[in-house]
């Protein structure tokens, strides 16, 4: 790996307080700190080296040192490294300094832990339930060891605190959980002044199934399972970002064939979601003519897979250490003829849409997202994409041979519904033009190894797993219990992140565009809630 | 306008016959079975089921799959070293009785079960029901804890693909406007109470029906503390349509089933 500056810098910084650094796994570089100095710390690799923060998480480690662990993940995407800074907390002193005042973009992963673990941010503006709602009692913590998962807890009556906008003429309007459209629960509280919305809060958590700990009595191979079913058109790219932290801890490299064969998945994925939410988008806008269009041509990938796999959201396709089976041999042919005509499709739509000028009326400056916002939170995938900023983990951290492929990641500055649409019909074209280089590339292979056993992994180590999905940044963390068992399951979709965006992206925009932004971002309320 | 002329024209009708025709599933991964002459009781499957779908009975020893909890991820076909368990092509396995999927008995605890009896209560609003709506239907969808693959596939009976209105059965806005609940998910702690409530908005008489192995018995997600195992400890259910998630033609013959039409 080549030398990078801020290291030294951070060491410099704080000399003696950075205890065990290690370079993991090729790009995990791992450091431990007091608590005391968590606030510091972490305040100083977020504004003076720049570096965001893409997760924060705890895990309850008391049986192995007495403590609760904090992991702080930070990302240097232009060098491909992550930077995790982990610190304990006492069963006895449960509470930690809150960095969510500077670091706007842990409002939520302070929240999610006091939820969890019971571990209380001191100084957050406003550490409410997250997950948890009015019915669960205080004082339960389903995230630590001792609390039985298999166990309800009885009901409560708590009072849910929503953010109160005052002043003559404004009201609020509550939205949800049950929503018109054959759509996901979550609640809306808009406060509006006539048409304009002033502000809007999300109070998500609707659907939280306990995924983490039902996760921790499983074992690795049901664990694929439920990471395929952390959000149903995620379903691929959620147990590969499983697979591959499984598999960078039995430190084993998957063979060609199978690497390929997950970038057709993958990629085949996207398509079929950004497809969906091109139609949506139309349908929002009322543009009945190009919403079939676009799910004639979804309805055209459906077919694809089921050829390809059996399965028409790609479920059980993938396994650590490969994919359970050849499923592209003897394939590639007739996939590519059908990617061919689905890009020719396109093409001819996009034409005739283009050329809509009631359409461009609706999505262009609807909904925009400002650049400081995307930074401010950590805004991944299409998104942020279409704020001006270009990432995307298949360059910046490439897994699964996303190297050896020729595409662009598309960029766009105004940050509007147009702008977002644009990305993902960008993102269709080149997801085409991958699958089409890896079917190709298949199709030279001598190798027929398409994947590798496991073995057993050692116990109490962890990795980190990411992913492109459709919706953006993915980033799972898995560490080993005894015998295959897994100790701790962390998920942070992109949903996750880009949830907060959309409140702030609907501000000033009026109600009835709130759908069409709302489609447009296209966002997992099952990934979120988890 | 031209081009779209020209496009309409292109693509007169993609509508699929379903269920007058029936749709090409060479490809479908469908309902598992065990084929009982060859197994040898290795119990393999049932170890490792992820869902724990797959019985043992007491008295006879067979293992069985309660396809209610299966979750169609072929993990027993790829196990069995037998060649005993394998999934067939079988897309259309919606039930009205859960009993009728499963190959073990139903161990229901006291509190999951609601007030009165809920099966005679159900058989008369289906009668009811039959009469009432012979000819069209409208429906609510509520997701109470799903992980959105469902409410893709339902979403799915809209496209011109399956383009569901062609049979009178349309999507509605409010459960105020509709006569079937087509629910989702395992019935979440959280949306327990919003389920309840929409349920109660539906104008009586109605049917439920539980899209996939969640809103059937709980799937992958049994047994945790943030939900149910399946909706019908919280409403009762007219029809189950097991499925991980269950296609768009499943989810079709579930509703027609409903309805008598099948």
């Amino acid at each position: 790996m080549e030398h990078i500056k801020w290291i030294d810098q951070l060491e410099e910084a704080f000399p003696g307080l950075l205890k065990n650094p290690s370079l993991e796994n090729g790009n995990e570089l791992r450091m431990e700190m007091e608590k005391a100095d968590l606030r510091e710390i972490c305040l100083y690799v977020y504004e003076t080296l720049n570096l965001p923060l893409i997760g924060l998480f705890a895990s309850d480690e008391r049986s192995l040192h007495r403590f609760f662990a904090l992991y702080y993940t930070f990302a240097d995407r232009d060098h491909g490294v992550t930077l995790t800074l982990t610190t304990k907390v006492e069963e006895k002193k449960p509470m930690y300094d809150s960095v969510t005042d500077r670091i706007h973009g842990a409002a939520l992963y302070e929240r999610e832990i006091k939820d969890m673990f019971g571990l209380e941010p001191i100084g957050h503006p406003d550490a409410k339930p997250l997950l948890l709602h009015s019915n669960w009692p205080e004082g339960h913590f389903p995230l630590r060891k001792d609390f039985d998962g298999r166990k309800r807890p009885p009901y409560a009556n708590r009072k849910m605190k929503f953010k109160k906008v005052g002043g003559q003429g404004v009201f609020e309007i509550p939205v949800g959980p049950v929503h018109a459209g054959i759509i996901e629960p979550g609640h809306f509280r808009f406060s509006v002044a006539g048409e304009p919305i002033i502000n809007l809060e999300a109070q998500l958590g609707f659907v939280h199934k306990g995924i983490e700990k039902l996760a921790e009595r499983s074992n690795l191979e049901k664990g694929l399972y439920i990471a395929e079913r952390i959000s149903g058109d995620e379903t691929f790219s959620n147990s590969l970002a499983y697979c591959l932290a499984a598999e960078k801890i039995a430190r084993i490299t998957v063979p060609k064939r199978g690497q390929y064969t997950r970038v057709v998945f993958a990629e085949l994925e996207r398509l079929t979601a950004h497809l969906g939410d091109l139609a949506g988008i139309c349908l929002d806008v009322g543009y009945g003519f190009a919403c079939f269009q676009f799910r004639m041509m979804r309805g055209w990938c459906y077919p694809l897979a089921d050829e390809l796999c059996g399965m028409r959201f790609l479920r059980s396709v993938n396994q650590p250490g490969g994919v359970r089976k050849d499923f592209l041999a003897g394939k590639e042919d007739s996939a590519m003829e059908q990617l061919l005509k689905i890009e020719k499709e396109l093409t001819d739509t996009w034409r005739i849409l283009r050329g809509n000028s009631m359409f461009a009326d609706r999505v262009e400056n609807t909904g925009i997202v400002r650049p400081e916002v995307a930074k401010d939170l950590n805004a991944v995938g299409p998104p942020a994409r279409a704020a001006g900023r270009a990432i995307d983990v298949r360059k910046d951290f490439p897994y699964s041979s996303y190297g050896e492929f020729k595409f662009d990641v598309p960029e766009f500055t105004d940050g509007d519904v147009n702008a977002r649409m644009k990305i993902k019909l960008k993102e269709c074209h080149s997801s085409i033009s991958i699958m089409l280089q890896a079917l190709g590339g298949i199709q030279k292979m001598g190798d027929k190894e398409f994947n590798m056993p496991l073995g057993e992994l050692p116990p109490y180590q962890w990795a980190y797993g990411m992913t492109e999905s459709p919706r953006g940044e993915n980033l799972h963390f898995l560490m080993t219990g005894e015998s295959n068992a897994i100790f701790r399951y962390k998920v942070r979709t992109p949903s996750f992140c880009n949830w907060p965006v959309v409140c702030h992206a609907v501000q000033g925009n009026i109600v009835p565009d709130f759908p069409l932004i709302n489609k447009s971002f296209n966002l997992s309320y099952a990934g979120n809630d988890l | 306008m031209l081009r779209t002329i020209g496009k309409m024209l292109k693509y007169k009708r993609l509508t699929l016959g379903y269920p007058k025709k029936k749709p090409d599933h060479r490809f479908f991964i469908g309902k598992p079975v065990i084929d009982q002459g060859k197994c040898t009781k290795c119990k393999e499957c049932l170890n490792r089921c992820p869902s724990g779908a797959i019985v043992q009975n007491p008295a006879t020893g067979q293992v069985d799959i309660n396809l209610d909890e299966c979750i169609f991820c072929v993990l027993c076909e790829d196990v069995c070293k037998f060649d005993a368990a394998h999934m067939t092509r079988a897309y259309e396995t919606a039930e009205k009785d859960r009993m009728a999927l499963r190959k073990s008995p139903l161990i229901i605890e006291e509190r999951d079960l609601p007030n009165g009896d809920y099966e005679l209560l159900c058989n008369q609003v289906s009668e009811k029901i039959s009469k009432t709506f012979g000819r069209s239907l409208q429906i609510r969808e509520v997701d109470a804890g799903s992980c959105n693959g469902c409410d893709y596939e339902i979403n799915g009976l809209n496209n011109p693909f399956n383009d569901i209105e062609r049979l009178g059965i349309h999507f509605v806005a409010s459960p105020r406007h509709a006569d079937m609940l087509l629910v989702t998910g395992t019935g979440t702690r959280n949306m327990e109470l919003a389920l309840v409530k929409t349920y109660n908005a539906c104008p009586s008489p109605k049917l439920v029906v539980a899209v996939g192995a969640c809103a059937c018995s709980g799937g992958i997600f049994k047994d945790t503390y943030a939900g149910r195992n399946g909706i019908d400890a919280i409403v009762p259910v007219d029809v189950y349509i097991p499925g991980c998630p269950p296609r768009p033609v499943s989810i079709l013959y579930g509703i027609l089933k409903a309805l008598d039409k099948i």
